[in-house]
C-alpha cells in the first residue's frame, strides 16, 4: 500500500489494514488525516518550536512525497515582521508558518493566509479543545489556521514557602489576597506573594478571559471594541491595590531581575501558562528545583467549575504564496493532531497541545523529565489540562490587537506611577487604541 | 596642455566629431558602475518610499484591506499624529544634551592624547576608548540592558540605591547614554586624527612666541580642530535621527515608549502595524527634516567663521 492516508469513507477498514501491514504508519488514535500529493513536493516552515527539524522528519517518514525544510525564527515580533514583509512583498513567504492566536487576526487581515476550509480543515475541529478552535476559526466558517499549542493559565507556587508561612493553596482570590498580606507581614516585606506582569496585555487578559471578560466582538459588518470591560475592571482593581500595598512585585517577566527573584525565593506564587513550567524548569536549573506547584487558578466564587483564561499558544497557518496547500494543510494536520508530533513538540518545546486527545498522552506526566521533575513530580499537566477544558470559548481578539498589546504598557506605566487609576488606565487604553484602530481604517465602536 | 590639443583641433571634422562624442561618454562610461549601484539601492528604493506614501488602506467590513490612492493622506495625517510629533521633540532633546557632551569628551579626551607623547600608553587608550564602537549597538544594548536592571544592576549593588535606569522618566537619558559610550571615542579618533595633521611648525612657532600648554591648546589646536569639529557633529546629528537599536533592545526589560525616537515609531507603524505606506511617509518626512536640521546647522557654523 502506498504511505497516503485512506480517504475518509474507507476509515476504519483502512486502519485496521494499515496496523495490520505496517503498525507504525498510523497510530490507532490518529485522526484519518487528508489524501498527501502523489507528486513530491518540499514545504518550507517557519517555527519558533525547538527541535521542529526532527519531528518533520518523522512526518517525512510517513509522507515520503513530502519533505519539510524547517527554519526556526526564534519567535517574538521579529518573527512576524520578516511574515508580514514577505506577505507584503508578495514573495518570499513559506508555505506554513506559526502565529499566536492574539496576532492571527491581524494576519488574517493581510489577505496573506488561506481559509483552510476549503482543504478541509472544518472537518477536524472536533479532535481540538473546543476553546481552540474559536481563536482560529472565528466568524465559525473560515478556518485561518490549525491550532498548535495552547496557554491555559494556572498558578505555579513555592510549596515550601507557603507551607513556612502557614498558608493553605489559595483557592479563590479572596484567599489569595489574604495570603499575601501574611506573606508580606511575616517575612516582613521580604517576600512577594505574587507579581504583576506591567508589560504584558496576554496576562492580564488571560486574567479577565477566566472571568468571562471579552475584549473584542464582532458586530455586524464591524467591530467592537471594549477593552475597559467589567472583568478588566475587577481585575486590575484587584492587584493595583495589592501591588499598592506593597504585597505583590511588579517585575519584567523574563528578566534576569525576575529569575533571580523567583531562584531565591522572594517570590512566592505567579501565574503561568501551560507553557510556562517548562521555562522555571530551564531558566531556574537547580535553584530552587523541586520546590515548585502547580494549583488551579484561583476563583472569583468558591466551588464549581474551574475557569481558566489562556496566554499566549499558537497555530500553524498557511500562507496563499504556498504552491503545495494540500500538503502544507496535511503538515498541519498531522503537526498538531498525531502522537508522534504532539509527544515530540512536548518533548523539544513544551508546547501544551491543542489536541483534546494530546492532553491525555502519557508523555505530558514523564515525572523523570522537566517540568515535571522540576515540579517534584507532580503531574501539573493534569492541572493546565483542567484548565485549558475550563477556558471560556468565545473569547475573541482584533486585527488591531498588536497596537493594543503595545499600548497597554503605556497606561500599566502611569498607573504604577500613580498618575492613573486602574479604571482610568483602562479608559485610556480603550479610548487610545479605538482611535488608532479608526485611522487605520477600522469599522470599530 | 593646450598645445596637445591643438593637433586634435585641426583634423578633419568628422574623425573630430567621432572623438567628441568618445570624450563625452567616457566619463558616463566610467561613472556607470557607481550609478548603477546607486540607482538600484539608493534612488529606486527612495522612488518606491515616495511612491508608496502616496496610498492608504481601504477597508469594508471583516475582508482584508484593499490598497487605495490617498494622495497626500499619509503626510496630513503625520502632521496630526500627536505621537509622531512627539518623537521628534524626543530626538530633538536628545540631540541638545547628548551631542554637545559627547562632542566635548571627544575633544578632551583627543587633545589628551595628542598630549602624550608616550608611544604605549597614546596606543593602548586610544584603542581602550575606541573599542565600545566596535561593539554591535544591538550587543551593547544588551550589555547595557543589564547593567541598568533594577535589581542587579553594578551601580545599585555598589551605591545601595534602588535607581530604574529603565524607569520611563529617564530612559531617554540611560539610552543618551550608551550612545555616548559607544560613540565618544569613534569621534574622538576623528579630531585625533585631525590633530594629527596639525604641521608641526605651528607648534614651534607658537613655543617661539612663548605659549604656554594651555595657550597652544586655546589658541592653536582648537580653532584647527574646528572643521574636523564641525564635520563630527554633523554625523552626529543624522546618527541621532537614526537611533532606533538601543530603545528596541531595551524594549522587552520594561516600558520602553512606542515613540521614544522617531524611528522606533516609523518601525512599530509598518512592523506592528503593517501600514507599510504610513511608513514610507514618515520616513520620507523624517529625511525631510534631518536634512533641514543638518543644513541649518552648517548654515549657523559657517555664518560664524
Amino acid at each position: 500500500m502506498s504511505y497516503a492516508q485512506p480517504p475518509r469513507l474507507l476509515k476504519k477498514t483502512a486502519l485496521l489494514l494499515s496496523l495490520a501491514l505496517v503498525a507504525s504508519t498510523a497510530l490507532a488514535a490518529d485522526p484519518a488525516f487528508p489524501k498527501a500529493p502523489t507528486d513530491k513536493v518540499q514545504l518550507e516552515v517557519w517555527s519558533w518550536v525547538p527541535g521542529l527539524d526532527k519531528t518533520a522528519a518523522e512526518f517525512t517518514k510517513q509522507y515520503p512525497n513530502i519533505t519539510v525544510k524547517i527554519t526556526n525564527l526564534g519567535g517574538g515580533p521579529q518573527t512576524y515582521t520578516k511574515l508580514r514583509t514577505a506577505i507584503e512583498a508578495k514573495s518570499g513567504a513559506p508555505d506554513v508558518a506559526q502565529i499566536e492566536y492574539g496576532f492571527l487576526p491581524a494576519f488574517a487581515d493581510t489577505g496573506g493566509l488561506v481559509d483552510l476550509s476549503k482543504y478541509g480543515a472544518s472537518d477536524f475541529k472536533k479532535y481540538f479543545v473546543p476553546w481552540t478552535w474559536g481563536q482560529v476559526s472565528p466568524d465559525g466558517q473560515a478556518v485561518y489556521a490549525i491550532p498548535q499549542d495552547t496557554g491555559p493559565f494556572a498558578m505555579v507556587y513555592r510549596e515550601d514557602l507557603l507551607k513556612k508561612y502557614g498558608i493553605a493553596t489559595p483557592k479563590t482570590w479572596d484567599e489569595y489576597a489574604k495570603a499575601a498580606a501574611t506573606v508580606n507581614t511575616k517575612s516582613a516585606g521580604k517576600v512577594k506573594l505574587g507579581n504583576f506582569y506591567t508589560t504584558f496585555a496576554p496576562w492580564f487578559m488571560a486574567m479577565a478571559w477566566a472571568d468571562g471578560g471579552q475584549f473584542f466582538k464582532r458586530d455586524g459588518d464591524g467591530w467592537v471594541q471594549t477593552l475597559n470591560n467589567a472583568s478588566a475592571k475587577k481585575v486590575l482593581n484587584y492587584w493595583y491595590a495589592l501591588i499598592k500595598k506593597g504585597q505583590i512585585g511588579t517585575l519584567q517577566a523574563f528578566t534576569a531581575d525576575y529569575w533571580n527573584a523567583a531562584g531565591a525565593g522572594s517570590v512566592a506564587s505567579n501565574f503561568e501558562a501551560a507553557w510556562g513550567p517548562g521555562g522555571y524548569a530551564g531558566s531556574l536549573k537547580d535553584k530552587s528545583a523541586g520546590l515548585w506547584r502547580v494549583a488551579p487558578l484561583p476563583q472569583w466564587k468558591a466551588g464549581g467549575k474551574v475557569a481558566s483564561g489562556n496566554w499566549g499558544g499558537s497555530s500553524n497557518v498557511v500562507t496563499t504564496q504556498s504552491k503545495n496547500k494540500e500538503a502544507a494543510t496535511l503538515f498541519s494536520l498531522w503537526l498538531n493532531l498525531s502522537q508522534t508530533a504532539i509527544t515530540a513538540n512536548w518533548n523539544n518545546g513544551g508546547l501544551f497541545p491543542a489536541s483534546d486527545a494530546g492532553l491525555a498522552l502519557p508523555a505530558l506526566d514523564d515525572k523523570t523529565k522537566n517540568p515535571s521533575k522540576f515540579f517534584g513530580g507532580q503531574n501539573i499537566s493534569a492541572v493546565y489540562a483542567e484548565a485549558s477544558r475550563g477556558v471560556n470559548v468565545n473569547f475573541q481578539w482584533a486585527p488591531w490587537f498588536p497596537a493594543v498589546n503595545d499600548n497597554f504598557n503605556k497606561q500599566m506605566d502611569k498607573m504604577i506611577k500613580g498618575q492613573f487609576t486602574p479604571d482610568q488606565a483602562l479608559d485610556a487604553w480603550q479610548a487610545e487604541t479605538l482611535a488608532g484602530a479608526k485611522k487605520e481604517g477600522f469599522t470599530v465602536k | 596642455m593646450t598645445d596637445l590639443s591643438l593637433p586634435t583641433a585641426l583634423q578633419a571634422p568628422s574623425p573630430r566629431r567621432k572623438k567628441a562624442l568618445a570624450n563625452r561618454f567616457t566619463p558616463w562610461f566610467f561613472l556607470a558602475p557607481f550609478l548603477t549601484v546607486f540607482a538600484a539601492f539608493f534612488v529606486a528604493p527612495v522612488g518606491y518610499a515616495l511612491y508608496l506614501s502616496l496610498f492608504i488602506k481601504k477597508r469594508g467590513g471583516f475582508g482584508p484591506a484593499r490598497q487605495a490612492f490617498g494622495g497626500l493622506t499619509n503626510y496630513v495625517r503625520a502632521f496630526q499624529d500627536s505621537e509622531f510629533l512627539q518623537s521628534l521633540l524626543h530626538i530633538l532633546l536628545f540631540m541638545v544634551i547628548q551631542v554637545p557632551l559627547m562632542l566635548l569628551a571627544a575633544t578632551a579626551l583627543a587633545l589628551i592624547l595628542d598630549g602624550v607623547k608616550n608611544g604605549f600608553a597614546g596606543r593602548f587608550f586610544r584603542t581602550a576608548f575606541y573599542l565600545p564602537y566596535t561593539l554591535p549597538s544591538v550587543i551593547a544594548g544588551l550589555l547595557w540592558g543589564y547593567l541598568y536592571s533594577k535589581n542587579l544592576s553594578p551601580f545599585n549593588q555598589i551605591t545601595g540605591l534602588k535607581t530604574d535606569f529603565l524607569a520611563s522618566g529617564i530612559l531617554l537619558f540611560s539610552i543618551g547614554n550608551i550612545v555616548t559610550w559607544t560613540w565618544t571615542g569613534y569621534n574622538m579618533i576623528t579630531l585625533y586624527a585631525a590633530l594629527q595633521n596639525v604641521p608641526g611648525e605651528l607648534y614651534e612657532a607658537a613655543r617661539i612666541d612663548g605659549a604656554s600648554n594651555w595657550d597652544l591648546t586655546r589658541y592653536v589646536k582648537l580653532p584647527l580642530l574646528r572643521p574636523a569639529l564641525t564635520l563630527s557633529a554633523i554625523f552626529s546629528v543624522i546618527g541621532t535621527m537614526q537611533i532606533f537599536s538601543e530603545p528596541f533592545v531595551l524594549r522587552p526589560l520594561g516600558y520602553v515608549p512606542d515613540n521614544i525616537t522617531p524611528n522606533t515609531y516609523l518601525y512599530l507603524v509598518v512592523a506592528r502595524d503593517g501600514n507599510f505606506s504610513y511608513g514610507a511617509a514618515l520616513a520620507v518626512l523624517l529625511a525631510v527634516f534631518t536634512f533641514i536640521l543638518s543644513g541649518f546647522f552648517l548654515r549657523s557654523v559657517q555664518g560664524e567663521s
